[in-house]
């Protein structure tokens, strides 16, 4: 293949290569203009605000307001140390546990003999599902220390044993919980991939099963992991819900509930919560300058165009431990919360006497499923939601895959840059690009201002780092071996979608 | 006799009669006051509402109240539809300001918690006095455009179920036995309310009373919203809350408890206005109209537990004994001016990181 490819180029006219890389350049300047609209524009809006300490569009631009000194305000005050150093210790921690997981139940679904593999594997991605404030009530009603249900539960046991989920501890756990199928997506699909005649090949040159483990394995999918990791890590410091619902009564605070603060008190200090918004977006791009540099120059090719199954590890009668393990974990971020908000939602009042009184039937009734109907805002807020989610996917997905694939699998000029923008919006806390945003697009003409296309655009910004990093792991497993082979040569991008699709 | 307490040292004399909550008996008020046949405007006005049909109501109030207000409101003219957008007051003052500096403020009709902010941006709105504006107290308007759509008052709120020993005064608040997070309080920096209430604190029950008071370690919330449902739940025991905030829930069986404290009752007025831009005038002035009438002052007393700003209050909510209750309503210069300072002394007084 790599003949044929060397054959392509030298038979390749001149002026088609000239057109090529002017098509290169056209292609990431595109990109790079619908990046810049979508994503610096906003964040320019944000900086000026934080420097000027103004909003950009009730006080317009004066370049003489510009200076460092709200920024070094912010930076000095101890306030934003605490949320700094809560952050990283509760995204540091939540990480660790995220990992661990991720990576074993990657590990149990593709390389063991577990049983019920189907229902792991679905066990694995069911915190996906839940919105970080919906964990986070959930956790409130299970684990407050006054008035959880385990606790209520524990004291009908007898036991002086209590939860407090209002902690550090508490908020490292949950995020832990809720975060390692990101963790889990990349690892998995990397041990799938991953092709086991070089583990057979390391035992077979005497390699212990350990050794094989250290020296084939964890290298083979270290991308997956430190991209899952790093991901995981930037998605946690982004997350508001959690932190605001479970931190908030022990008063501690993280830099996404800080910021929303400074914007609820009254007067609000936007600027100040824009200043805040830019600290937690260079922390976020020095771990993409991280990511990239641990990732550069390294080729993690594991996915060839040969037919391979992952070798399965016979674990005995342990498999029943790693089933117990994953019916233990699905209980856990599945069906605790779920009983916990379906017992919220029927009972009149989130007041338990004792445990006894969950069982008292007269405390339950529809009252609040009638509020909730009754409200014509209801419907219209779900169909809302479904139309800014349809346009965000489909849109939002075309233009992931386009920036996935210029990054990963193209030469194309500047698509470093293309990368590092496209990363950014997910150090901002939603509720800062909302604002960042409505500085940016009220001002345009056309009309874009209160549509549902303005919210579809912030969506579609805001997600593009995850969707993007998804994607991109997925690409740089993929051989070109094979994108070559679907084409001849050259490879024409017609027939790279024709066979990625599937892929 | 209602008493009225104000902020001023020298005017902490009791006031009498004034506030809508004197001790005169509830007047019959149909035909007898400025309004007279038509309460809520003339018959040009609502035939003008109804050719607009509807209007964009921003409020910074709880939303499930204001749907209720919307849906009284419907019941007398059903054929102006309400759409209302809710944000904290913070957020929906930025809003109103970018939408209006950009020339895209949507709303008919803007209603505000913090009186302050809302005269900073007083240009943005037309000249406006409802029917029955001679009825309402000269203290609390601050600007002509601007009106007391709501009027809020603070009690105190227990969990029956579990407090046996209930507080009976403010001062109560400040005792050992209350300590270690069994009350919950709304912080300081949360909006208009907060700050009225903090600064009777300060100024009605003492320089240290803050002090006393942040030594019970109590829990401290965003806002009444969730406090309320803490004291619902039984995450704290004790809380003052905004009586129509925890008295909606108390009617519907909640095991709570609510008593206007005997030192005083501190009241935010709200401040709404139409803003020049408004593309629904017509429908916005018999909104507002209706709100500000009797009818919709009653209904927001009796329905949704606030209290109001007319001279002579139409109803009084449950528990109210306009006989006992003194209310409090804060010195305006005082309350822009003592702000950005006392603000920071409560945060460093509760240990709370603003």
């Amino acid at each position: 293949m790599a003949t044929s490819l060397a054959l392509a180029d030298q038979v390749r006219p001149a002026p088609r290569l000239a057109s090529f890389r002017l098509g290169g350049w056209l292609w990431s300047g595109l990109l790079l203009a619908l990046l810049a609209f979508l994503v610096l524009y906003p964040t320019f809006m944000l900086l000026y605000g934080a420097l000027s300490g103004t909003n950009p569009v009730v006080d317009g631009f004066n370049l003489s307001a510009v200076s460092l000194d709200n920024f070094i305000e912010v930076l000095a005050n101890p306030n934003v140390h605490f949320a700094l150093v809560n952050t990283l210790v509760v995204c540091g921690g939540g990480t660790a546990i995220a990992v661990v997981i991720g990576l074993g139940f990657a590990w149990i679904v593709v390389r063991t003999n577990t049983p019920c593999k189907a229902l792991i594997a679905t066990a694995g991605l069911v915190p996906l599902f839940v919105p970080p404030l919906v964990a986070g009530v959930a956790w409130t009603i299970l684990g407050s220390p006054r008035t959880g249900l385990i606790n209520t539960v524990l004291a009908w046991l007898g036991t002086d044993w209590r939860l407090n989920f209002y902690s550090m501890p508490g908020l490292i756990a949950v995020f832990g919980m809720y975060y390692a199928p990101y963790v889990y997506m990349f690892t998995s699909a990397a041990l799938r991939n991953m092709d086991p005649s070089l583990e057979e090949a390391a035992e077979i040159s005497g390699a212990s099963a350990l050794g094989t483990l250290r020296t084939i394995t964890f290298p083979l999918i270290a991308p997956a992991i430190i991209a899952a990791t790093l991901l995981s890590f930037i998605v946690m410091l982004g997350i508001y819900g959690i932190p605001a619902v479970l931190g908030a009564p022990a008063n501690i605070s993280v830099l996404t509930t800080y910021i929303f603060n400074l914007t609820a008190w009254s007067p609000p200090l936007y600027s100040t919560a824009a200043a805040v918004a830019i600290l937690l977006m260079i922390v976020t791009g020095l771990l993409v300058v991280l990511q990239q540099m641990v990732l550069s120059g390294k080729s993690f090719t594991t996915v060839a165009g040969k037919a391979f199954r992952p070798r399965s590890l016979d674990l005995g009668r342990w498999r029943y431990f790693t089933l117990a393990l994953a019916i233990v974990y699905l209980l856990v971020v599945a069906v605790l919360p779920t009983l916990a908000l379906v017992i919220a939602a029927f009972r009149k009042y989130l007041f338990f006497r004792g445990a006894a009184s969950l069982f008292d039937l007269k405390q339950y009734g529809l009252q609040h499923f009638d509020n909730l109907f009754s409200n014509p805002l209801t419907t219209l807020s779900m169909v809302n939601t479904v139309e800014v989610a349809l346009i965000t996917a489909v849109a939002g997905g075309v233009l992931a895959f386009a920036i996935g694939y210029t990054v990963n699998r193209t030469n194309a000029p500047g698509r470093r840059a293309v990368d590092l923008i496209a990363t950014l919006p997910v150090a901002i806390p939603g509720l800062v690009i909302g604002v960042a945003y409505l500085w940016a697009w009220i001002g345009l003409p056309g009309g874009l201002y209160g549509t549902i296309w303005i919210l579809a655009l912030a969506f579609i910004a805001r997600f593009m780092p995850d969707t993007v990093k998804v994607l991109s792991t997925s690409l740089m497993q993929i051989h070109r071996e094979l994108e070559e082979a679907a084409a001849g040569s050259p490879p024409s991008a017609r027939s790279c979608c024709r066979w990625r699709g599937p892929a | 006799m209602t008493k009225i307490l104000t902020s001023r040292p020298s005017r902490r004399a009791l006031v009498k009669g004034a506030l809508g909550l004197a001790a005169a008996a509830v007047a019959d008020r149909a035909g007898a006051q400025g309004p007279g046949k038509n309460p809520f405007g003339p018959p040009e006005l609502i035939e003008a509402a109804k050719q607009e049909g509807s209007l964009v109501y921003y409020t910074a109030n709880f939303a499930e109240v204001e749907r209720q207000v919307i849906a009284a409101f419907n019941k007398r003219f059903p054929f102006v539809q309400v759409e209302m957008v809710r944000a904290p007051g913070g957020q929906l003052i930025t809003r109103v300001k970018t939408e209006a500096a950009a020339g895209k403020l949507a709303a008919d009709v803007v209603d505000h918690s913090d009186r302050g902010l809302m005269l900073e941006i007083e240009n943005q709105f037309a000249d406006y006095a409802p029917p029955n504006a001679a009825d309402y107290i000269a203290d609390v308007l601050i600007s002509p455009k601007l009106w007391p759509r709501a009027t809020l008052g603070w009690s105190i709120a227990y969990n029956s179920e579990l407090v046996k020993n209930p507080p009976k005064s403010w001062m109560d608040l400040t005792k050992p036995e209350y300590g270690n997070g069994q009350i919950g309080q709304v912080i300081g920096p949360s909006g208009g309310t907060t700050w009225t209430r903090i600064m009777f604190e300060r100024q009605v029950l003492g320089e240290d009373y803050w002090r006393k008071q942040a030594a019970t370690k109590p829990g401290l919330y965003p806002s009444g919203a969730p406090l309320s449902d803490a004291l619902v739940r039984g995450e704290v025991s004790i809380a003052p809350l905004l009586y129509n905030i925890i008295w909606t829930k108390k009617r519907d069986g909640a095991p709570v408890e609510i008593f206007f404290p005997p030192e005083g009752v501190p009241i935010n007025p709200y401040a709404s206005g139409i803003p020049k831009t408004a593309s629904h005038p017509n429908a916005a002035k018999l909104f507002l109209n209706w709100n500000l009438s009797d009818e919709g002052q009653t209904f927001m007393i009796k329905e949704l537990g606030q209290l109001t700003s007319l001279k002579q209050a139409p109803a009084y909510p449950e528990g109210y004994d306009p006989e006992v209750v003194k209310v409090w309503v804060p010195n305006f210069e005082q309350y822009k001016k003592l702000h950005a300072a006392w603000m920071e002394d409560w945060n460093k007084t509760y240990g709370y990181r603003q």
